[in-house]
């Protein structure tokens, strides 16, 4: 099957802190899928986006991030790991839009300075997902102890995550295009 | 079950819509509480996805 249009892939990069390294790891899978046929993506940095706070849900939705949700197939979340979670932020974004998401596929990229790679944050982000009408595949990746993986510029240093990256982007395409048939073909009730 | 409404148009393409999922969602503005479906505990939203250009619209179920 080869959808008319190229699947729209971007990457949410969900943190705002300054030094973060959960940067170098979303510009890594962004180059990453760019390296695919018929995939397109962007980035999409959190900390660039209007984010008031005397509103929260869709009372704070951005229309420019709100168009990005419904040209997107897919998403890739980048998280770091703070205080065993993920960043507030990132939910307070994701939580200005909902019909945007409903059956669209996710996967979940984490970020650590210790050893487990977000394992924790990843963890408590699939409720929230699926309530938000995503779809979460069973790949995850996984950067644990980031500043070995990259050098201060943002260059790989340990190309075993070219294969792990492989391996979750497949498993992404392939959910985004069933998901997409089905947004476009299956009605609810069929 | 699916709606018995009229299919939803692409208000950017003009194509016919599929309806391909309702979502249960809380209600958060005081006007959201008389559409509260009392079986469910929540409001339903129809969404409604364009084959053609890929735009999503929701409605309230009825």
């Amino acid at each position: 099957m080869t959808p008319s249009r190229p699947l729209n892939m971007p990457v949410i990069l969900g943190t705002a802190r300054k030094g973060r390294m959960s940067e170098h790891a979303a510009r890594f899978m962004v180059g990453q899928i760019e390296k695919r046929n018929g995939v397109k993506t962007e980035l999409i940095d959190i900390s660039k986006l209007p984010m008031p706070v005397e509103d929260a849900g869709e009372g704070i939705k951005d229309p420019a991030f709100s168009e990005k949700m419904v040209m997107a197939d897919a998403l890739v979340i980048v998280t770091p790991e703070y205080n065993h979670s993920f960043p507030g932020l990132l939910k307070h974004i994701l939580d200005s839009c909902l019909k945007e998401y409903i059956h669209k596929a996710a996967g979940i990229v984490g970020v650590s300075a210790g050893p487990f790679g977000g394992v924790r944050a990843i963890q408590d982000f699939l409720p929230v997902i699926r309530e938000l009408g995503l779809v979460n595949i069973f790949w995850d990746v996984n950067f644990g102890n980031v500043s070995k993986v990259f050098d201060e510029s943002g260059k790989l240093l340990d190309e075993a995550f070219v294969s792990r990256a492989d391996k979750f982007l497949n498993e992404l395409v392939w959910m985004a295009k069933t998901l997409r048939y089905g947004r476009d073909n299956i009605a609810l009730d069929s | 079950m699916a709606s018995q409404k009229s299919k939803m148009i692409c208000p950017k393409c003009g194509a016919e819509m599929n309806h391909h999922a309702d979502k249960l969602v809380d209600p958060v503005k005081p006007e959201d509480l008389k559409h509260v479906n009392p079986t469910l505990s929540g409001v339903i939203e129809e969404m409604h996805y364009c084959p053609g250009c890929g735009a999503v619209e929701s409605r309230r179920a009825e």
